[in-house]
């Protein structure tokens, strides 16, 4: 593949395959916010088929050999971003010491697509809503939404704002276990907590990336933690989440439970066991999540999955306490 | 044995892209499919799976749902399987592509092939190169599979015939007779 074009021979649609960060920030630079980066394509070209990507110019990260590794960095484990969800399922070191994470990669989509599909692109997956992710031609006999250039939400009936959701499985398992992001762009490297990538808006989903960002790596704490993981989906072979719960209780007894795949970000609930009651929980839960119904399952149930999962964990820790 | 298509859709590729070229909007790939090198001119955007079917007319990759969920366009890249719906071409420079049509081996199928046929894992057939080509990578993982992880690694094929119990008993058979 040639890809040498300087600036001024830039051809009115690229693909272009980088082998290093330096040269994609360099690429994206020149392409002025009109392109996508790919890892493994399985969302972004979903989005494509169902003209949904408007950029011109594709820069794929996929042969940028150090975002692939896994490595024990201090206290912490280093997930680059390239690193596929089925390498996750299958490291020994993952499943030893953070086995919430082995849990959630393997319940994301398929065995096939899992060895595509990757840790970054998958923090990244565009929110999800049952009236925006159609074809060209549905979207267009309902009336296009808030999301897609139209003047109302079809879930809503008004303007008020956009309630896609976040469908990231191992945002929540991620978030759950307080990880945090190196991001690389124009102005150089920086680590976020992964919380802040969530806009919480349902159409401009992501924070932090506005200046040619990559995601370069995940980094994990590796303390002893009691997790646990819950997916509620319509078909268990394939389908994305309709409400995913990821919680963990650290030595300390320090709680993180994140909520996702029912509002706009993932819902951090947090704090310690002893301040903590299954009452609290349910209250934060249900300030927090916007659960509107444009998913699948009808939001009736979602709703009431929300507490069940919440009480089955609570649950749990008690009788193991 | 399949048709060589090279020199066919060299013909027909070039005239249609010609316009194209001029403004730099395609791209040259180069990669082999199914042991032949094949060079060839394709839009930055189009997916593996068009590439397959109507630049080198290989149409046993089936085209179901072209958004990743059904598992009908699995090949292999690299020995890898991937649905080439979402796989775009322009990442398989120098890869190495397998589809149903270069599993078979100087005229003999392929142990998954063979038991497909004789088990009766196929009834309309359309699902069946991708559900081959993903038993054929699952086994070379995993040679020795008992049914529930056979039914997970098909999980992302979906087959409106069968019934699945067919397919899950020909990979099964496929495996035994690869161990002898
Ligand atoms: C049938 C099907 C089922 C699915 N089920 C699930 C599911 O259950 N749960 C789930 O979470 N997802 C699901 N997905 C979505 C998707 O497969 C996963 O989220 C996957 O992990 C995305 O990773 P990717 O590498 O393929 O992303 P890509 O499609 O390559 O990228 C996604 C987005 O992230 C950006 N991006 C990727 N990597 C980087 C990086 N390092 N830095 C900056 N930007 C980057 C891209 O520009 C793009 O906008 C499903 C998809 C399909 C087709
Ligand atoms: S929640 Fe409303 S505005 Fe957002 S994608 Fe769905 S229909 Fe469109
Ligand atoms: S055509 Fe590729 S998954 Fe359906
Ligand atoms: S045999 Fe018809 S879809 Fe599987």
């Amino acid at each position: 593949m040639k890809n040498d074009s300087p600036r001024e021979e830039i051809a009115e649609r690229s693909y272009v395959v980088v082998t290093t960060v330096e040269e994609a920030v360099a690429r994206a630079r020149e392409l002025r916010g009109d392109y996508q980066y790919v890892a493994g394509g399985t969302d972004l070209e979903v989005h494509r088929r169902q003209e949904l990507v408007a950029e011109h110019h594709v820069i794929d990260l996929t042969a940028i050999k150090e975002l692939h590794a896994i490595s024990i960095d201090g206290e912490e484990l280093s997930i680059g971003a390239l690193v596929t969800l089925d390498e996750i399922i299958s490291d020994v070191v993952v499943r030893e010491r953070v086995p919430l994470l082995a849990t959630a990669a393997r319940s994301v989509a398929t065995p096939v697509i899992r060895k595509s599909a990757t840790v970054g692109g998958n923090l990244l997956v565009k929110n999800r809503c049952t009236f925006y992710d159609q074809s060209g031609s549905w979207r267009s006999s309902i009336g296009s939404c808030l999301r897609d250039n139209g003047d109302i939400c079809q879930v809503v009936g008004t303007d008020a704002g956009c309630y896609s959701r976040n469908v990231s499985d191992m945002a929540a398992a991620f978030i759950a276990l307080g990880a945090t992001i190196v991001v690389r762009d124009q102005k150089g490297e920086k680590r976020y907590d992964l919380t802040a990538l969530y806009s919480g808006d349902g159409i401009r989903n992501h924070n932090l990336l506005e200046n040619d960002g990559i995601i370069l790596r995940v980094q994990v704490p590796i303390k002893p933690v009691a997790s646990w993981y819950r997916k509620l989906r319509l078909r268990e072979s394939l389908d994305f989440t309709s409400c995913t719960v990821a919680a963990a209780v650290d030595e300390r007894n320090y709680i993180r439970v994140c909520i996702n795949g029912v509002s706009m970000a993932p819902v951090l609930i947090e704090g310690d066991l002893a301040e903590l009651s299954l009452e609290e929980l349910h209250r934060r839960a249900r300030r927090s999540c916007q659960t509107v119904d444009n998913d699948l399952l009808p939001l009736k149930y979602r709703r009431e999955m929300i507490h069940i999962y919440l009480e089955e964990w609570w649950g749990s820790i008690h009788v193991d306490a | 044995m399949h048709r060589d298509f090279r020199e066919e859709t060299e013909r027909k590729v070039e005239p249609a892209v010609t316009e194209a070229v001029k403004k730099r909007s395609m791209m040259e790939v180069e990669m082999i499919v199914n042991g032949v090198s094949r060079r060839l001119l394709v839009d930055p955007f189009e997916s593996l799976l068009y590439t397959l079917r109507e630049r080198l007319n290989l149409t046993g990759t089936k085209e179901g749902c072209d958004q990743g969920t059904c598992g009908a366009c699995t090949v292999l890249l690299d020995d890898v399987p991937v649905l080439s719906c979402l796989t775009p071409v322009a990442r398989c420079s120098s890869r190495r592509v397998t589809t149903i049509e270069g599993l078979a081996e100087n005229g003999e199928l392929h142990p998954v092939q063979k038991h497909m046929v004789e088990t009766g894992g196929i009834q309309c057939g359309f699902c069946t190169p991708g559900m081959v080509m993903t038993a054929v990578a699952f086994l070379r993982e995993k040679p020795r599979p008992d049914e529930r992880e056979i039914r997970e690694a098909i999980s992302g094929n979906l087959c409106r015939c069968t019934g699945y119990a067919k397919i899950v008993e020909a990979i099964s058979r496929a495996a035994e007779e690869m161990q002898s």
